[in-house]
């Protein structure tokens, strides 16, 4: 410890930090800060504002821990959960209103000739093939039999 | 009769219109009374603010683009083509295709372009982050520099109260530079050098665009063992001599000139005769609250390429968006200009490479500066990496 540190002045009682801080010497500051205490008495009374400050450390402690490889995981996490939400949903709401604009259906017939003539209806029906197909590999995966090592 | 609205421009400000456009004018475009149809000349959607984090390494391109048609509604005719001309008389574009595209309403976004030639021997020897290849460049450069002087400077449109591209960009790179230097170990042996023209926007001698901002600076910088500098002015570099001269009469010289370069209006902008800026920049003078392109009332102009004294960034485009929609969907159902945009900008800068500061203003009220932490590091790096593309879809 340097001379500089041992000459330090002698630590502030809370009274004497109560009468010179002087934010508190401000009545508004005062109501306010009495309301915040009636209202959190109860909660010190029955322990229970513990629980809020333990929240509160918790909370503080995985901000701590958050570094630049988190966010990307999570923000890769997100991005694919919204990016994959939004387009299922724009497809399902276009095509339904493509679907509703027509006063009658298409007849099987008329919906077979699109499907052999519209590639993109064809590609669609290859992405359900293809899902249904990878469905089953991990069914198949997650339910085989496993030996016992 | 369908009425056709022109989107122009595939950054961040015209996607996210063309998708609130669909969300606005929904009824109309499945009862097939309006086409919302979006050009660009890219097939890629680039996020731009990420080019500054390429200059530090933190980024690949591959994590700050997307395929432009994977960020718009089904709704939206992709048209991947250039506006060679805008005839704004006879509400007609001219591509370079040789199509001719007639519109009912148009919204201009075309951006700026960072123009560093026009600064005599910036091109040659100095570097910018504003775009992928450049940043790369500068990458290079201060990932291998172990000693020397970097040069910060920035330029200024030349048209009068007109910020240059990301007015918070410089102070972000200046400090996340000071941070990746120490990082690397050999910042005690390079000299950081922030500078500021004399003559920025409104403010003359000061440290940055807005006063209150530039009064904090100096406490900053000198914490960190940056040195600053007002009052100096780009005129041209000797890159030969590696020098950089003012039109102060300065000279200073440097290992590496970090420069962020003047910018202008795409060409079919600056050439659709339209624009009042000086030195050719090509910005289209725009109402300050309908946003519209002045004397053109189905024209609205939006992002880089107006006149206004605002941010040319996304965090403006955010706030101009529902103005540009809510007017063309007001004008198409009543024939009234009911929203006003209040310059309203809001961003999260980058204060080093982990600490971040949320800051917001309007054409009224200035940024008030406030202590970077960690929290906002974090929600900017959670915006860069996750919620961007949500804003580009209008989601957010």
């Amino acid at each position: 410890m340097t001379n500089e540190a041992r000459t330090e002045a002698s630590p502030k009682s809370l009274e004497q930090v109560l009468e010179e801080v002087p934010e508190l010497q401000d009545q508004e500051t005062l109501d306010g800060l009495t309301d915040l205490i009636t209202k959190a008495a109860p909660l010190i009374q029955g322990r229970r504002l513990h629980n809020i400050v333990d929240l509160l450390a918790a909370a503080s402690d995985v901000i701590e821990m958050a570094d630049d490889a988190m966010v990307q995981k999570l923000m890769a996490l997100y991005e694919e959960g919204i990016g994959g939400a939004w387009g299922i949903t724009n497809a399902l709401r276009y095509a339904s209103a493509q679907a509703a604009h027509d006063e009658t259906p298409p007849t099987i017939w008329k919906s077979l000739r699109r499907l052999s003539k519209d590639e993109d209806a064809r590609r669609g029906l290859n992405v359900a093939i293809n899902l249904a197909a990878e469905l089953g590999r991990q069914s198949r995966a997650a339910n085989k039999p496993m030996l016992e090592d | 009769m369908v009425q056709n609205i022109i989107v122009v421009g595939g950054g961040v400000g015209g996607t996210m219109t063309a998708n609130n456009l669909v969300a606005k004018l929904y009824p109309e475009i499945i009862r097939h009374k309006v086409r919302v149809t979006l050009i660009s000349n890219s097939p890629w959607h680039y996020y731009k603010p990420a080019f500054m984090y390429v200059a530090f390494g933190a980024f690949y391109k591959n994590e700050l683009r997307r395929p432009q048609a994977s960020l718009l509604r089904p709704e939206i005719d992709f048209v991947l083509d250039e506006v060679e001309g805008f005839e704004f008389k006879n509400s007609r574009l001219r591509m370079s295709s040789g199509k001719i595209y007639d519109y009912d309403y148009l919204v201009v976004s075309t951006g700026c372009i960072p123009s560093p030639e026009r600064i005599p021997g910036l091109k040659e020897a100095g570097d910018h982050f504003y775009q992928h290849d450049p940043a790369r460049e500068l990458y290079k450069k201060i990932s291998t520099i172990e000693k020397g002087r970097i040069f910060i400077g920035v330029t200024f449109p030349q048209t009068p109260n007109v910020p240059h591209q990301c007015g918070i960009a410089p102070m972000e790179t200046t400090l996340m530079l000071d941070e990746f230097l120490r990082q690397r170990g050999v910042r005690d042996q390079i000299e950081i050098v922030y500078t500021y023209p004399t003559i920025s926007q409104l403010v003359r001698n000061c440290l940055f665009l807005q006063r209150p901002t530039g009064e904090v600076l100096p406490s900053i910088f000198d914490s960190k063992d940056i040195k600053y500098r007002r009052g100096f002015t780009l005129a041209s570099v000797d890159s030969e001599r590696k020098v950089a001269i003012s039109e102060e009469g300065q000279e200073e010289d440097f290992d590496i000139l970090m420069q962020t370069p003047p910018i202008r209006a795409v060409d079919a902008v600056i050439n659709s005769g339209v624009s009042e800026a000086s030195n050719d920049e090509g910005w289209l003078p725009t109402d300050r609250e309908s946003l519209q392109l002045e004397g053109f009332e189905n024209v609205f102009v939006m992002g880089d390429t107006v006149d206004l004294p605002i941010s040319k960034a996304g965090g403006s485009c955010h706030n101009q968006s529902p103005v540009v929609c809510n007017n063309i969907a007001g004008l198409l159902r009543f024939a009234e200009t009911p929203a006003e945009y209040d310059g309203k900008v809001q961003a999260i800068a980058q204060m080093g490479m982990e600490a971040g500061m949320p800051l917001w203003y309007d054409y009224d009220k200035d940024v008030v500066p406030t202590p970077p932490t960690k929290i906002g590091g974090l929600m900017r790096k959670a915006f860069n990496r996750g919620i961007y593309w949500s804003v580009a879809r209008g989601l957010v």
